[in-house]
């Protein structure tokens, strides 16, 4: 695994009181609207998200074609003629099948087909909408676990704090991708049952579940940092004397100076995710097929990487223009919420 | 201090116990796992499955298999691989760390001197274009995926244009650096690039935000006052200050990398490190070999998680008491 | 015989034969039915003769550089169960008797290896009594006695060999050593007779198959002095002409010349070529391919990605060699479970599979053919017949999905949840994602569950996982329809809750089942009318439908440009031994 970096803690939003009032939002706000670049990318994510909505009416309207049912032995038209989707090979000694490329032609297999026959432009828009899904939604869930998780260990310290801390440090120390792998491997077999609720080996609930539960020390522990060091401000101490509740000290203390840590986290935890779920499906554990993300994609694609590299390449690229663009976003909302960093664009 | 350091070695044989038991238990949860059919042999006897779950101890209590294999793996250290049946863990995974050293050293010296040069650059010449072209790079670099990155270069160097281009790339896989150094360089040169493509971008992005910081603290304004020029103050004071914090950052990365993190890497490019015997066994469900790899991995990460912790608390006494 | 060619495993291997001798110029008859004459990619240095070749000592020397994706496990010769080793054993170990080792129809034969001649067969086929050869020494010096023999037989039970239980537990005392390895005592069944030089094994059953389990490498001879354990990754000293030198799982395997060879027998165990044999392990495929289109190695063992074999195919033709395999794909329903405890359900499965698709997802019709039996073309007992081909004839055609929809809504299971398991490889994965999509189209709710190619051939075994339908292939052991029909459908080899139930399909039909003991009981006097009672076997299953035989697979050989005189053994694959690389 190699991402553990990709999320360098955010420069230690400094720990000034913050009142809940809109204040300090509002102006983060119109920081982040007049940064050019935060708002580029966050167009072409938009667009890119657009265009995965779309892809039902791509699918249907468009390409006339079924993403998900195999079309191993039908045809289709390129330059007017009709042509086999799938080409057995006709020269020398005749072996391997080879699909059809990319025919530039919306309406007929845009990016060409894969191994199974199927409009890669359609999979790509049907992926992206799972990729998405996936990251963002286990983003969400592994920072909101990660707050709840990381404030507790900070602010009540103790024995809590012992547990969750050596709980972060157990799914910190365990390698990501072995951690995923184990997972998987029992939970695809056999789905994962909690009580009354049953998961199917094949519901994206898996990935986003086991993604969110690796991710959470990622957050969780700088939060628990911060909080500590909060713990030990005269704002908070001085709460504590005046006996409020420590709810009430979370609540209105603890909560709005954490907040802009984890949302400066949440774009790039997404992009981090999506990578993730790519690298899982690459070693083919994480969306399984007939359904598609772009990981699955891209390794349906290397079987194909020789004659029809447009398969890998296409949602490679998806991949990594969206990080991209998550990432910078991500890079917005920092400077936006944390004055220090605005200092520094200034100097 | 002592006692910190002490505690600290307590949670951390704590950690590495914990994530052996884990991966023991979902290794038994995992259908179909149990080992004893696919030792037997295709269409054994139910004798001879009877003898050989016998043989491996595998119809012995699960809390009992565990100790056994724990004692086999640390007292005895003779544990054996289910798979490849004779062949050693230890000296399996001894003898992938070297190329794991190899791959994460190269790439390391790499993306570290990308990193500064990269990070320095912008930050000298911020305003300019090159700052965000700099900065765009190291996103980018971040945002691929590791393994496809892997993948396209292959297709490049090893097939599209190897007939022209890189006709003097050698074949994948790893030479070691006592047969030639020549080849082991030339052999390691993609996978160096490919993996420090990945760390350069933030490490530049990290060396300025630092520099950056940097020139806005006292120490650079009396330096400037002395009248000291720019890029001396940049090099000598800003740079110099700004590589604590990267260089306790790069030893975590090291650390994670030799433990087995520098998996894709290896695994798109043939190199027999530990990343690849990790996934093998996984693939295998080589369960020796996976709780071998697991416990090497995350040993390294632990250390590198204590050490970070102690020398914090050396510096910082207020985190003893926490 | 379950083949792992793509991963490692212990449960993988394959022995081969066909009698389709796509390899031997024409001078062997075609078989009929569904392997394309013109599949035959051999060119330039394929050797297809039959005739026992002279030794070229102008093509002696040289390193041979092989290159797999994995090890194939341990090197015990008599626990290893991959084709993988098994190629290799061919020129390291020898049995009492060996299949020729020679291109084409001839190697089915079984000729006398260590031993002098065929076995003497007395007491009405319960007694085989063997000389050994005289003069023949181990690759450490040790001179090959009878003791050795009769200890080797030991060891296959106290190794726990994998077909200890299955091909030899007919030995007089095998069946304690079975249950008791520790205390076996095979001395009633295993006799030798140091003077004479004679070996003579007592079966409690005639069996007729004796000589091809004889030939396999769990049979092979090693010194008395070898390990009573699997020896694993230690190499045990061999009888043939190369001797293994050193072997670590992660790295490579490397083969040596063994001094004290001296061709006994070229049919048997002829001289070989190269001086050294070496095997890499760790790169992917793609890579393995790419080295021999470079010329950095001489050969691929792992079947080449789809994706390079147009490239294979037109670029390099030369240096690939195409041969028909006997072996089966199919998809396994289990007769136990809903919706497949219905006939109607799995015959629709039958009618609705289009072998044709299958055949392009493994790489078009010159790598795979369809089948509609168990055994495949020109396999002992085969007949062309076809129950399940629209518009009827005696091989298949096209899939006749209406009458599927039909028979699915005639059966009442319309709408069933179906979980298809597959392993996880690129080949299985996309033929798995065909049939999932074919049920679809039938009126089920098919769900795909791709699984670790490791475990996958056990899990989907085991009742417990209740698996509906999987996807698996079957290679033979040796050229016996009994290696098929007995081995795959029998009710003995149905083990409910086990993961060693070679039986998947849980198929346990008494008329069935008779018939089959009927034939194995033929097989003592009459090998012909055996074979005709199976072909009926053949038929009466498939009129039952437990399995949909989807395709019998080809293997293509990808060599090295400098690689001389190809050869392909029905039996046991390219011979290793015989390349040239001078």
């Amino acid at each position: 695994m190699t991402s553990d970096t990709s999320i360098a803690v955010p420069a230690g939003s400094s720990a000034r009181r913050r009142r809940s009032s809109a204040g300090p939002w509002r102006t983060a706000l119109v920081t982040l609207r007049r940064d050019r670049v935060a708002m580029i990318s966050l167009g072409i994510f938009l667009l890119v998200v657009l265009a995965c909505l779309l892809a039902p009416v791509y699918e249907h309207s468009v390409a006339h074609t079924d993403a998900f049912t195999s079309n191993i032995s039908g045809t289709t038209i390129v330059h007017g003629k009709p042509s086999p989707v799938l080409a057995p090979s006709s020269t020398g000694l005749g072996l391997g099948v080879t699909p059809i490329g990319p025919t530039w032609d919306l309406h007929h297999y845009f990016l060409g087909a894969d191994g199974q026959g199927r409009d890669v432009m359609a999979r790509l828009l049907f992926g992206g909408r799972n990729s998405l899904l996936i990251g963002g939604v286990s983003a969400l869930i592994a920072c909101g676990v990660a707050t709840v998780l990381g404030v507790a260990a900070g602010y009540f310290g103790g024995v809590l704090d012992a547990v969750l801390s050596r709980l972060f440090d157990v799914v910190w120390a365990f390698p990501v991708y072995l951690l995923a792998i184990s997972l998987s491997v029992v939970l695809l077999t056999s789905g994962l049952t909690v009580g009354p609720v049953h998961i199917e080996g094949d519901s994206l609930w898996l990935p986003i579940l086991i993604i969110a539960v690796i991710y959470v020390p990622y957050v969780a522990r700088p939060l628990r940092g911060q909080v500590l060091s909060l713990r030990g401000r005269e704002f908070i101490q001085a709460g504590v004397g005046n006996g409020a509740s420590d709810l009430r000290i979370l609540r209105k203390d603890v909560l709005p100076n954490v907040m802009p840590t984890v949302l400066v986290f949440l774009p790039l935890m997404t992009a981090l995710n999506m990578l993730t779920e790519s690298a899982l499906s690459f070693l083919s554990i994480g969306v399984q097929p007939p359904n598609a993300s772009w990981g699955t994609i891209i390794n349906d694609g290397l079987g194909l990487l020789y004659t029809r590299p447009m398969v890998t390449v296409a949602p490679g690229l998806m991949i990594a223009v969206t990080a991209v663009t998550l990432n910078l976003l991500g890079d917005g909302v920092r400077s936006a919420l944390d004055p220090k960093a605005r200092l520094r664009g200034a100097a | 201090m002592a006692m910190f350091i002490g505690r600290r070695a307590a949670a951390a044989v704590f950690v590495l116990f914990t994530i052996s038991v884990l991966v023991f238990l979902i290794f038994f949860a995992t259908p179909g796992v149990d080992p004893a059919a696919r030792i037997a042999g295709r269409n054994a006897d139910p004798a001879t499955l009877m003898q050989v779950r016998h043989e491996f101890g595998l119809d012995r209590p699960i809390p009992i298999r565990y100790g056994l294999m724990m004692e086999h793996l640390f007292v005895q250290r003779d544990l054996t691989s289910f798979v490849n049946r004779g062949a050693l863990v230890i000296p399996q995974i001894l003898q992938a760390v070297p190329v794991t050293l190899s791959l994460v050293a190269g790439a390391a010296v790499i993306w570290m001197v990308l990193g500064l040069l990269m990070g320095t650059a912008a930050a000298a010449r911020r305003g300019t274009a090159l700052d965000p072209l700099m900065m765009l790079l190291g996103v980018v670099g971040v945002s691929i995926p590791v393994y496809w990155l892997g993948e396209v270069v292959n297709l490049l160097t090893q097939s599209r244009w190897h007939s022209g281009l890189f006709s003097w790339v050698p074949p994948l896989g790893y030479v070691g650096l006592s047969q030639s150094p020549g080849q082991w360089a030339l052999h390691l040169l993609f996978p160096w690039l490919t993996l420090a493509a990945l760390y350069a971008g933030i490490y530049a992005r990290i060396v300025r935000g630092e520099i950056l910081e940097a020139l806005n603290e006292d120490y650079v304004r009396t330096a400037r006052a002395k009248g000291l020029t720019e890029r001396r103050i940049l090099i000598r004071h800003a740079l110099r200050c700004s590589l604590i914090p990267v260089v306790s950052l790069f030893g975590l990365d090291f650390g994670a990398l030799v433990g087995g993190s520098a998996l894709l890497t290896e695994v798109v490019f043939g190199l027999p490190g530990v990343g690849k015997l990790t996934f093998d066994s996984l693939q295998n469900l080589d369960l020796p070999v996976i709780m071998g790899c697991v416990m090497y991995a995350a040993f390294f990460v632990v250390l590198a998680n204590a050490v970070v912790d102690v020398l914090y608390a050396a510096l910082d006494p207020r985190v003893r008491r926490a | 015989m379950q083949p792992r060619r793509t991963s490692l495993a212990l449960a993988g291997t394959a022995l081969v034969v066909l009698a389709a001798a796509a390899c031997s110029g024409g001078s062997t008859p075609k078989a009929s039915g569904g392997s394309s004459p013109g599949a035959s990619g051999s060119s330039g240095s394929s050797g297809g003769t039959s005739a026992p070749a002279t030794y070229q000592t102008q093509h002696r020397g040289g390193t041979l550089h092989l290159v797999a994706k994995s090890a194939g496990g341990t090197l015990d010769p008599m626990v290893n169960y991959t084709l993988q080793y098994w190629q290799l054993y061919q020129a390291t170990y020898d049995g009492l008797l060996a299949f020729t080792k020679r291109a084409g129809q001839a190697s089915f034969t079984v000729v006398p290896d260590l031993a002098q001649s065929m076995p003497k067969v007395t007491d009405g086929g319960r007694t085989y009594t063997f000389t050994l050869r005289k003069g023949i020494r181990f690759s450490n010096g040790a001179p090959l006695t009878t003791d050795d023999v009769v200890a080797s037989f030991k060891r296959i039970f106290t190794v726990s060999s994998p077909t200890a239980g299955t091909f030899y537990n007919g030995i007089v005392g095998a069946g304690a050593c079975l249950k008791k390895p520790a205390t076996c005592d095979l001395s009633q069944g295993v006799v030798g007779d140091r003077n004479a030089g004679t070996v003579t094994i007592h079966l409690t059953n005639p069996d007729p198959e004796l000589p091809y389990k004889l030939a396999v490498p769990h049979a092979s001879i090693l010194p008395k002095s070898a390990p009573p354990k699997d020896a694993g990754t230690t190499p045990i000293p061999t009888t043939g002409p190369y001797k293994f030198a050193s072997y670590d799982p992660n790295r490579a395997l490397k083969l040596v010349r063994n001094p004290y060879f001296k061709q006994w027998s070229s049919d048997a165990q002829p001289e070989g070529y190269p001086d050294e044999i070496d095997e890499t392990f760790g790169l992917t495929v793609e890579s393995e391919v790419t080295a021999v289109e470079n010329g950095q190695a001489d050969w691929v063992f792992d079947p080449p990605p789809t994706d390079r074999l147009n490239e294979i195919g037109t670029k390099y033709a030369a240096q690939a060699h195409v041969n028909p395999l006997t072996a089966v794909w199919y998809l396994a329903m289990n007769t136990n479970l809903a919706p497949f405890d219905n006939l109607k359900a799995r015959q629709a499965v039958n009618w609705a599979v289009d072998r044709n698709s299958v055949v392009r997802q493994y790489g078009g019709q010159n790598l795979a053919a369809p089948v509609c039996t168990m055994l495949p073309p020109g396999f002992p007992g085969h007949v062309d017949t076809c129950d399940y081909t629209k518009g009827g004839g005696s091989t298949w055609t096209a899939p006749d999905v209406a009458k599927a929809r039909q028979l699915v809504q005639q059966s009442g299971t319309a709408g069933a949840k179906i979980g298809v398991v597959v392993t996880d490889d690129e080949v299985n994965k996309s033929i798995g994602e065909y049939v999932q999509s074919m049920l679809n189209s039938i009126g089920y709710r098919a769900t795909l569950k791709p699984i670790s190619g490791n475990i996958q051939f056990t899990y989907i075994q085991n009742t417990k996982n209740k698996v509906q339908i999987s996807l698996t292939s079957w290679y033979q052991d040796y050229p016996a329809a009994s290696d098929f029909l007995d081995v795959l459908l029998s009710c003995a080899s149905f083990h409910p809750g086990s993961d060693s139930s070679i039986n998947i399909s849980g198929f346990c039909d008494r008329s069935v089942n008779a018939q089959m003991e009927q034939a194995l009981r033929t097989e003592r006097t009459s090998m012909s009318q055996a074979n005709a009672l199976w072909g009926k076997v053949d038929q009466a299953v498939m009129k039952q439908a437990p399995v949909a035989p989807l395709i019998t697979p080809k293997l293509i050989d990808f060599t090295s440009k400098r690689v001389g005189n190809y050869q392909f053994s029905k039996q046991f694959y390219m011979l290793v031994s015989q390349l040239w690389v001078k």
